[in-house]
C-alpha cells in the first residue's frame, strides 16, 4: 500500500471515529426496531486511501470468502459518496428467512435470483441508510439516495469493478462488519466520501466539538 | 393556484404524504381517481383505515419506520412487489394483471428544524411495462416452432432443481429423446412436414407431461423433459408412455400420412453427480436406445 | 449522596471531553479519568467516586466486565453506563452487571444533569 494520505489530521480523525462509534451504535439501536432482527455492528475504522487502492484494500479486508453479493448505493447532501455492502454469498436467501420468518418458497421458477437481489436490496437500503442517515444527524446534514443496486451477486471475490471509483480521488473509507442475529449472516459495509466533501467535513467536525468545547 | 399545488393536482403519477402516524395528509388527484376515493374521505385518516393489505404488507411497514427513524428512501419495484394499492388496472387492451402493477418510492418530509415529520409516497403505474416484460420473458423461454421451453430455460430450470436437490434431496430425473430417423422426414417430405412433425410430436408428449415438468426442445429434433420429484423407475414409466403414444400416432400433413419413432433416455440425479453428469448420462441412455434399435427406451 | 468526585472511563478522549463538557462546572466536581476497564476499576478503589460514567467498548477490559469488578469491590457503587447502542440486549445486561443507569449516546447536557440528580438521591 502507499503511504497513508493526510486528508485530515489526527485530532479530526479521532473526533470522526467517535462521531461514528455513536452513529453506528444508535443506528444498530434502532436497526433492531425497523427490522425486527438484532444487529452488531463492530467498532468503526477508518481508513483514508486513493480511490485506486480501493478495489485491492476492499478485497483484503473480505477476506477469503468464497463468493460475496454487493449492494451499492450513492448518497449525497454536503456529505458525498457511496457505500459499499459486502455480504457473503446466499446471504439474501438467509436474510429472506430471517425477514419473513419461514421458508420463502419460489414465486415462479426462474426467479429465485432475482428475489434474493430484491432482497438484499432490501435490508441494504434500510442498513445503509440508518449508519449514513445517522452520520449525517450528528454532523448536520441531510441526506438523498440513489436507489440501491446489486452490483455483483455470488461472485469470487475479486470480482469488484475496476472501474467503480473515479481513480483521481482520494477517499476516507470508513468501515464496519455487521452480523444479524448473531447467525453468520455478516458482512463489511465500506462508506467511501469523495474528496469533494472533505473541506466540509473537516468544518462539520470542527463545529461538532465546538458544542462540547463551548 | 400555486404552482408546486398544479404539479401536484396533475402530474400523471400518485403523490401520498403520510405524518408519522402515517394517517394521509395529503392524496393527490391521480390517487383520488384511481383509487375512486376522494381526499375529503381520506385526509386525516390513517392509511391502513382504507388498505388494510398495507397493514400486513411487511415491507412497507419496515420502510415506513426506517424512513422516519434514518430519514432513508425506499423502493419498492414492481418486479418484487407487484403493486402497494391495490387498484383496477387502468388500460384495458391486454388485461393480463387483476391488479394496476406500481412502482413506488417513499422518502422523509422534514421541518425547518429538519426533524422528520412525515413521508411521502410516489406511486407510478407500470403495468404496460410489466406486461411487455413478461411477453418478452416468454419469448426468451420458449421455441418458437414447437410452443414448448426453450434449452435456455431448461438450463436455467436445471440449475435450480439441482440447487434444490442439494438442500432438499429432491428427487429429479432427466428424460432426452430425439425423432427417429428425422433426416428422411424432411428429405421424403420437405422441411415444412418436418416442422410439422416436430410441433405434433412435442404437442403429443406435452400433453402427458405434469405442471410441474419442464419439456423443452433441447436441439434440432431433440427434447428435454426434467421430471421434479421422480425416481428413475417412474421416469422409464413416463419414458415408455411418450413413446407408445407416438408410436401409435398418425400424423396427417396436408393429406399425406407420416408416421415416427422416438428413442429415449433416462437418467436419475445422484447424490455425488455433477450437473454435467447427470445430462451425460442421459444423453448416453438415448444413444444406446438408438444403436439398440431405436423406438425404445434406456434408463 | 453529595457528589464531590466523578470517574469517567472510556478509551476516547474526545469522549470523555465530550461527557465532561456536558457535566455543569458550577459544582465543583473534581474530574477522575481512566482509558481502559483495568485502570478504571483500579482508580475507583483508589479513589472512591460517588459516581462513575462507563463506556463499554474499551481494550484490556470491555465496560461491562468493569463494572461487574467495580461492583465486586463495592456494592453501593454508582454507575452510569453510557453506550450509543442502546437495543434492549445491552442495557439488560449493563443492568444485570450491576449498572446504574444506561443512557445513550452522544450525552447532552440534559441527560447528565438527570442523571447526577438520580445519584444524588441515593442513600449513601
Amino acid at each position: 500500500m502507499e503511504s497513508e494520505l493526510q486528508l485530515i489530521d489526527a485530532e479530526e480523525k479521532d473526533v470522526l471515529q467517535e462521531i461514528m462509534n455513536i452513529a453506528f451504535g444508535n443506528a444498530a439501536a434502532e436497526l433492531a426496531q425497523v427490522i425486527n432482527i438484532f444487529v452488531v455492528l463492530s467498532v468503526p475504522y477508518i481508513r483514508l486511501l486513493r480511490a485506486r487502492e480501493l478495489p485491492e484494500y476492499i478485497k483484503s479486508e473480505v477476506g477469503d470468502c468464497e463468493s460475496v453479493s454487493i449492494v451499492e448505493q450513492d448518497f449525497w447532501g454536503e456529505f458525498k459518496g457511496n457505500a459499499l455492502l459486502v455480504f457473503q454469498a446466499g446471504a439474501g436467501k438467509e436474510l429472506a428467512f430471517m425477514l419473513n420468518g419461514g421458508d420463502t418458497g419460489v414465486f415462479e421458477p426462474g426467479t429465485t435470483d432475482r428475489f434474493e437481489s430484491e432482497i438484499l436490496m432490501e435490508v441494504g437500503n434500510i442498513l445503509i441508510g440508518a449508519c449514513v442517515g445517522k452520520l449525517a444527524e450528528l454532523l448536520g446534514d441531510v441526506i438523498q439516495y440513489s436507489p440501491p443496486k446489486v452490483l455483483v451477486e455470488n461472485h469470487a471475490n475479486d470480482a469488484l469493478p475496476q472501474n467503480l471509483f473515479d481513480p483521481g480521488c482520494s477517499a476516507i473509507i470508513l468501515r464496519t462488519m455487521f452480523r444479524f442475529n448473531d447467525k453468520d449472516i455478516g458482512g463489511f459495509l465500506f462508506l467511501v466520501t469523495s474528496h469533494e466533501s472533505i473541506d466540509w467535513l473537516k468544518g462539520a467536525l470542527a463545529k461538532f466539538m465546538a458544542q462540547y468545547d463551548a | 393556484m400555486h404552482e408546486l399545488q398544479q404539479i401536484f393536482d396533475t402530474i400523471n403519477l400518485g403523490l401520498v404524504i403520510l405524518d408519522r402516524d402515517l394517517k394521509v395528509r395529503h392524496w393527490n388527484r391521480w390517487m383520488a381517481r384511481c383509487s375512486k376515493i376522494a381526499p375529503e374521505a381520506i385526509l386525516g385518516r390513517p392509511v391502513f383505515d382504507f388498505f388494510p393489505t398495507l397493514q400486513v404488507h411487511q415491507s412497507f411497514r419496515r420502510n415506513c419506520k426506517s424512513v422516519l427513524a434514518f430519514g432513508s428512501y425506499a423502493f419498492f419495484s414492481q418486479k418484487l412487489h407487484r403493486y402497494l394499492f391495490p387498484f383496477p388496472p387502468t388500460s384495458s387492451f391486454e388485461v393480463k394483471f387483476e391488479q394496476m402493477q406500481q412502482s413506488c418510492t417513499m422518502g422523509p418530509l422534514r421541518d425547518d428544524g429538519r426533524a422528520i415529520t412525515g413521508i411521502f409516497l410516489t406511486v407510478e403505474d407500470m403495468t404496460e411495462s410489466a406486461a411487455n416484460e413478461q411477453k418478452l420473458i416468454e419469448m426468451n423461454s420458449t421455441d418458437a416452432l414447437t410452443g414448448v421451453y426453450n434449452r435456455r430455460y431448461l438450463e436455467t430450470r436445471m440449475k435450480e432443481e439441482f440447487g434444490r436437490h442439494r438442500r432438499h434431496s429432491r428427487r429429479l430425473t432427466l428424460v432426452m429423446f430425439d425423432i427417429d430417423h428425422f433426416k428422411r422426414v424432411n428429405d421424403s417430405h420437405g422441411h415444412a412436414c418436418g416442422d410439422f412433425i416436430l410441433q405434433s410430436v412435442a404437442g403429443a408428449v406435452a400433453e402427458r407431461v405434469r405442471i410441474t415438468d419442464c419439456l423443452a426442445r433441447y436441439g434440432g429434433e431433440e427434447f428435454s423433459c426434467l421430471l421434479q420429484e421422480t425416481d428413475l423407475a417412474a421416469g422409464i414409466l413416463l419414458a415408455e408412455r411418450f413413446r407408445c403414444q407416438i408410436e401409435a400416432t398418425d400424423h396427417d400433413f396436408k393429406g399425406t400420412p407420416v408416421k415416427v419413432t422416438i428413442s429415449l433416455g433416462v437418467s436419475e440425479l445422484r447424490d455425488d453427480d455433477t450437473l454435467e453428469q447427470f445430462v451425460k448420462r442421459a444423453d448416453e441412455a438415448m444413444y444406446r436406445a438408438k444403436t439398440g434399435g431405436r423406438n425404445r427406451v434406456c434408463g | 449522596m453529595r457528589i464531590s468526585k466523578i470517574l469517567i472511563v472510556d478509551d476516547s478522549p474526545i469522549s470523555r471531553r465530550m461527557l465532561k463538557s456536558s457535566i455543569p462546572k458550577e459544582q465543583g466536581y473534581q474530574f477522575f479519568e481512566a482509558g481502559d476497564g483495568q485502570q478504571g476499576l483500579e482508580m475507583f478503589k483508589e479513589v472512591q467516586p460517588e459516581v462513575t460514567f462507563m463506556d463499554l467498548t474499551m481494550p484490556v477490559m470491555d465496560g461491562i466486565t468493569s463494572v461487574q469488578e467495580i461492583m465486586k469491590f463495592d456494592g453501593s457503587a454508582s454507575i452510569v453506563v453510557l453506550t450509543a447502542d442502546v437495543q434492549a440486549r445491552m442495557i439488560m445486561n449493563a443492568y444485570q452487571a450491576g449498572a446504574f443507569l444506561v443512557l445513550k449516546k452522544p450525552p447532552t447536557k440534559e441527560s447528565i444533569q438527570e442523571a447526577l440528580n438520580k445519584v444524588e438521591e441515593r442513600e449513601p
